[in-house]
């Protein structure tokens, strides 16, 4: 375990001579993840566990009634439950990060007693997915609010197509069936996209995300 | 420990084996080792050069920003794991780079914290560096016995004391042998009595284990006989002194101190003269008003004729008066403002994500507890930890809501509150609170509740419409006071711990409350800032502000009136006590008052808070395998985590194949037949199953709906289908237990290791985070900031916790990052360990049996899945 005479530190930015990249990717190799990476991961998904404890808790029981006479009004709110997987993405910007946020995130709901079992690993899944894609078609290069908007949706639409059409609203017709799809979608977009994305900004404006690109881009943009 | 006692023999263990330095520590060689953090113009180490000899211990002290933390990573190191910088020079520990040599322990043990069990959480460094289990489990012992563990390796890490998990953390350490120690101001997050536990298991520790050891901290005089030698940092990140102890605090000891570094055999500071003005209550309450209380005449002595709202706010230093003159003990103080009349507190731990399938844990934080508060009176509430500070004063601030008893507020605050009934203060609206009470909680970290510093403290005055150019110049005088000015402008999240603190403080009392309710406000001040602390303190107090102070700190606890004393919830001792003084220019290393601020016979009792077994009363609410003893309590109790997983899973993929309602009232009755022998006899856990139950429900009531024919069949059939997967999985599910699922993960499936680890560690966050959330709340509340019960007023509540959370999460994470690294968290991976020597495969302190229970527990999972496709059609 030794290597004689040398020092294990070297700076570790990445693009510190470019100046103020507005989508700093992650350090290569992309597949290589820092310790910091996955345990912030794991963290953000436990934290946004506790956020879905409280929206459950304060927001969602005033919506439920509305919600279950009408359950295409409750999947405008769905990209609530898409904001792990949008986060983890923009916020580590590797492949996986977003599925993983998400799993874990699901993970918590289901320890935690939830509505849906273990099925809602699998919604994670597809969730997870659907974000994967959307970074992947930009190779992990850019993390616009666009971006993040095209990922929110791929998510209800990886959730909704792959999944709910199939279980919970089998028997709608076909007209509800895309009624159902298009709130979602707009909630992917709305909430998980754009909310997400002003998230992650503020988020890297408190310092709370100097470790990882987006920090990094708020600090260079100051900087220059 | 004996350093050599397991090394005999593991010819499998590939990295820990250090035979040749085992004897010794580690000689450790630093050369013009300088670190700027990029977005930062200056360095935050400058050029060090420190050569620390095997054996040695040194004790590395400089004032705040010095960069003490810093290096100590950097020897460690983990400097890069949560910052980018530009890093030059090298750190050489016996001519290498760290690694298992090098052990780090950080500031709060709560950082350290990886697992549910204490052994399991000591096992975390030998896992990590792939030492073989039985091994493992030896070195945990020994670690566990060196630090003088109180428990055995199965007890919770949820129920310990700061002090306990400190030593747990030590042990965490040990368990990987180091021959470098470094240690992080160990017990600045602990009260005095278990400080000195936690130092006294360092010392025998570390002195058995014959490691070189270097620690970062404040308080120096508990340290100065401990070590041998005493480096001191400049600001700036240079080495200002270095040398033997005594020669070096000889040459140094003036001019630390006059940085704030706490150093022995220095007089004690005095609270800063603070104008009255600036803390003066908004609200006239009794006689005093804002003219001070009948407190000044006799003891407000000379920091009462300071003229108030003048520029003398910034920048007094020191004052002239003892502190026998700033006790305000003679005066009567003025109208009772508070009444806590026999209040109770009994906690249940909210339900977890780890102990879901557990009993729940129910807490007496406060037993029967009487206290009152008048206005110009300081009252500090003292006792170990554990013993009910918090929670009481957290119910003298209005935050926090008493199980039986109540909280009152009285006369003169009444004014005005639109509540029924009007003087229960937890139930008073959100701005009649703020207007009224001022409250710091422990966690000052989670006080911030605006974007720039001056905006923070402004924000409550804001909010309550009080006049802004008044306003916004007590706030400037309060910022320049506690030596904030510099930093208006600023994010608050960018501050340090003991600026946030003070940040709370101003903006606590910016806004004039009478009553102001502090929770540890001095810690982690230095000599220079604890002045300001306490000079705001002496300067409500004598503006007639009702003061609460809980503390461990002698100092301040010297200022008070008046004292509660609390022990496991109860108090103990609530005298006046006319003592309060310190014997002028007493100058001791130990201080004096620490025996006498806490009398307590027995530490350890009042350090765990008393824990129930939960009576039928709560188990009810929670499914326990336990709560069914001398019953079968099914095959489900008695499989492994990963089985019971994919048995539920298994059910999800065979739903979309029941098309007819003959086949699902089929499937659904093969289910209910095999509920007694998988999940065992007893009473189903409603509760678990109401969520799941309304599900159905509504994807029956909404397919129907909005299905093309409206037949009730077809909704039937929807949520039968539904209910097929959903019912069992949150059964079969609720007896997971995360940590073996990890287990399992990592071992059965072969997972990457470093995901599950990373996974299972934040779970068990779930509840620390859920505490920090209500804390969050509870400070907008008090600071007049919590939204109305409309939906978009909670909207805007949800979000502003959410991202106040957020910025605490990773926080956390970070320092969690560097405690994890610390123990080898990524030495598995190929890049980060060293050339030449193959990285070890982490190894898993328990195993993952897959046992005959769990093959019948997916055949019948599978089984039931394939009823579906076996049902005869007609």
């Amino acid at each position: 375990m030794t290597e004689p005479g040398s020092t294990r530190f070297t700076p570790q930015t990445p693009g510190t001579s470019r100046p103020a990249p507005a989508n700093m990717p992650a350090t290569r190799p992309l597949m290589r993840w820092r310790g910091v990476d996955l345990i912030t991961a794991a963290m953000l998904a436990v934290a946004f566990g506790v956020v879905f404890w409280g929206f459950d808790t304060f927001i969602y029981p005033i919506l439920s009634t509305a919600t279950a006479g009408f359950p295409p009004l409750g999947e405008l709110m769905l990209g609530v439950w898409l904001l792990p997987a949008v986060v983890g993405g923009l916020v580590i910007r590797r492949p996986g990060a977003a599925l993983f946020t998400e799993l874990v995130a699901a993970n918590v709901e289901m320890f935690l007693g939830n509505k849906w079992g273990a099925a809602v690993l699998l919604s994670a899944v597809l969730q997870g997915l659907g974000v994967e894609l959307a970074l992947a078609l930009f190779r992990h290069r850019r993390f616009g609010v666009l971006v993040a908007v095209l990922a929110g949706v791929l998510a209800a639409v990886f959730e909704i197509v792959f999944y709910e059409w199939h279980s919970y609203v089998a028997a709608y017709s076909s007209a509800w069936k895309a009624i159902y799809l298009v709130c979602g979608m707009v909630s992917g977009a709305v909430i998980a996209g754009v909310g997400g994305w002003f998230l992650v900004r503020a988020l890297a404006r408190t310092g709370a995300l100097n470790a990882f690109p987006p920090g990094q881009e708020v600090r260079e943009s100051n900087s220059v | 420990m004996s350093p050599t006692q397991s090394e005999t023999g593991q010819p499998e263990s590939r990295v820990l084996v250090e035979t040749s330095h085992l004897a010794s520590g580690a000689l450790v060689e630093v050369s013009d080792l300088t670190w700027r953090p990029f977005g930062r113009r200056e360095p935050v180490l400058a050029g060090i050069t420190l050569r620390i000899e095997a054996g040695s211990r040194v004790l590395l002290a400089g004032p705040s920003g010095s960069g003490k933390s810093t290096l100590l990573r950097a020897l460690a190191g983990v400097l890069t794991t949560t910052e980018t910088g530009k890093l030059t020079g090298s750190v050489l520990v016996n001519g290498s780079a760290a690694g298992t040599l090098v052990g780090l322990m950080v500031q709060d043990p709560a950082d350290a914290l990886v697992a549910g069990q204490v052994g399991r959480d000591v096992a975390f460094g030998p896992e990590s560096f792939g030492m073989p289990r039985d091994q493992i489990w030896s070195r945990v012992r020994s670690a566990l016995a060196s630090v003088g563990f109180p428990y055995g390796e199965d007890h919770p890490t949820s129920a310990l004391s700061g002090g306990e998990a400190q030593r747990l953390a030590l042990a965490g350490v040990l368990a990987l042998t180091p021959r470098l120690v470094l240690l992080d101001e160990p017990t600045s997050m602990l009260d005095p009595d278990s400080a000195a536990v936690v130092r006294e298991a360092i010392i025998c520790a570390v002195h058995d284990s014959g490691a070189t050891l270097v620690m970062v901290e404040h308080q120096l005089c508990h340290w100065v006989d401990q070590v041998d030698r005493l480096v001191v940092l400049a600001p700036g990140g240079r080495v200002s002194a270095d040398g033997p102890v005594a020669a070096t605090l000889a040459r140094s000891a003036d001019s630390l101190a006059a940085q704030g570094v706490w150093v022995p055999d220095v007089a004690f500071p005095l609270p800063l003269e603070v104008p009255r003005a600036l803390c003066a209550p908004t609200l006239a309450v009794g006689s005093g008003g804002s003219g001070g209380s009948g407190g000044s005449g006799l003891s407000g002595g000379l920091s009462g004729s300071v003229s108030p709202g003048g520029s003398g706010a910034s920048g007094a230093s020191g004052g002239l008066s003892g502190l026998s003159g700033l006790s305000g003990l003679s005066a009567a103080s003025g109208p009772l403002l508070v009444a806590a009349e026999s209040v109770s507190v009994i906690r249940q731990a909210r339900r977890s994500v780890m102990s879901a399938n557990r009993p729940s844990t129910v807490t007496q934080a406060l037993l029967e507890v009487c206290a009152e508060v008048s206005a110009g009176e300081c009252v500090a509430v003292i006792g170990p930890s554990g013993a009910g500070k918090s929670t009481l004063t957290a119910l003298l601030a209005g935050v926090d809501e008493p199980t039986r008893g109540r909280v009152r507020g009285v006369g003169p605050l009444l004014a005005g509150v639109s509540a029924s009934p009007s003087e229960v203060i937890h139930r008073w609206a959100s701005r009649d609170l703020a207007a009224r009470f001022g409250w710091v909680p422990q966690q000052a970290e989670q006080a911030v509740v605006a974007r720039t510093v001056r905006g923070d403290v402004l924000s409550t005055s804001r909010r309550l419409g009080l006049n802004e150019d008044a306003a916004g110049a007590r706030a400037d005088a309060l910022l320049a006071v506690l030596g904030l000015s510099a930093l208006a402008g600023a994010d608050p999240h960018y501050l340090s711990g003991g600026e946030q603190r003070r940040l709370a403080l101003a903006g606590a009392i910016a806004h004039g409350p009478s009553v102001l309710v502090l929770d540890e406000p001095s810690v982690g001040q230095d000599r220079v800032t604890w002045a300001a602390v306490a000079g705001v303190v002496v300067a409500a107090r004598d503006a007639g502000v009702g003061v609460v102070l809980a503390t461990h700190d002698p100092l301040l606890i010297a200022l008070a009136d008046r004292r509660i004393t609390l022990r496991s919830g109860r108090i103990v001792d609530a005298s006046f006590d006319p003592r309060a003084q310190l014997p002028p220019g007493e100058r001791s290393a130990a201080s004096p008052l620490a025996g006498r601020a806490h009398p307590l016979a027995d530490p350890r009792e009042g350090v765990t808070p008393p824990h129930a077994r939960p009576s039928s009363l709560w188990s009810g609410l929670v499914f326990s395998r336990t709560g069914f003893t001398g019953r079968w309590t099914g095959l489900a109790s008695r499989s492994g985590p990963l089985s019971l997983l994919l048995a539920s899973i298994v059910l999800v993929l065979g739903a979309p194949f029941i098309i007819d309602l003959r086949t699902a009232l089929i499937a659904i009755g093969a289910e209910i037949a095999l509920a007694p022998m998988v999940l065992g006899l007893g009473r189903p856990p409603w509760r678990r199953l109401l969520p799941g139950l309304f599900t159905v429900a509504s994807v029956s009531f909404s397919n129907w709906l909005l299905s093309p024919g409206r037949e009730v069949s077809t909704g039937a059939l929807a949520g039968l289908r539904v209910a097929f997967f959903v019912v069992p999985s949150v059964l079969l599910v609720s007896r997971i237990d995360p940590s073996a699922l990890g287990d399992h993960l990592g071992q059965r499936l072969r997972l990457p290791a470093r995901p599950v680890v990373a996974a299972v560690a934040a779970l068990h966050r779930f509840e620390g985070l859920g505490k920090t959330w209500d804390q969050l709340a509870r400070v907008r509340r008090v600071r007049g900031l919590q939204a109305g019960r409309s939906l978009p007023g909670r909207a805007r509540s949800v979000a502003a916790l959410t991202f106040g959370l957020l910025i605490e999460t990773l926080r956390q994470a970070g320092r969690m990052a560097v405690a994890m690294e610390a123990r080898g968290f990524s030495a598995a991976v190929p890049s980060t360990s060293p050339a030449g020597s193959p990285a070890p495969r982490r190894t898993w302190a328990e195993p993952a049996p897959w046992l005959l229970s769990d093959s019948v527990m997916l055949a019948l999972g599978l089984m039931v899945a394939a009823v579906p496709l076996f049902v005869p059609r007609v």
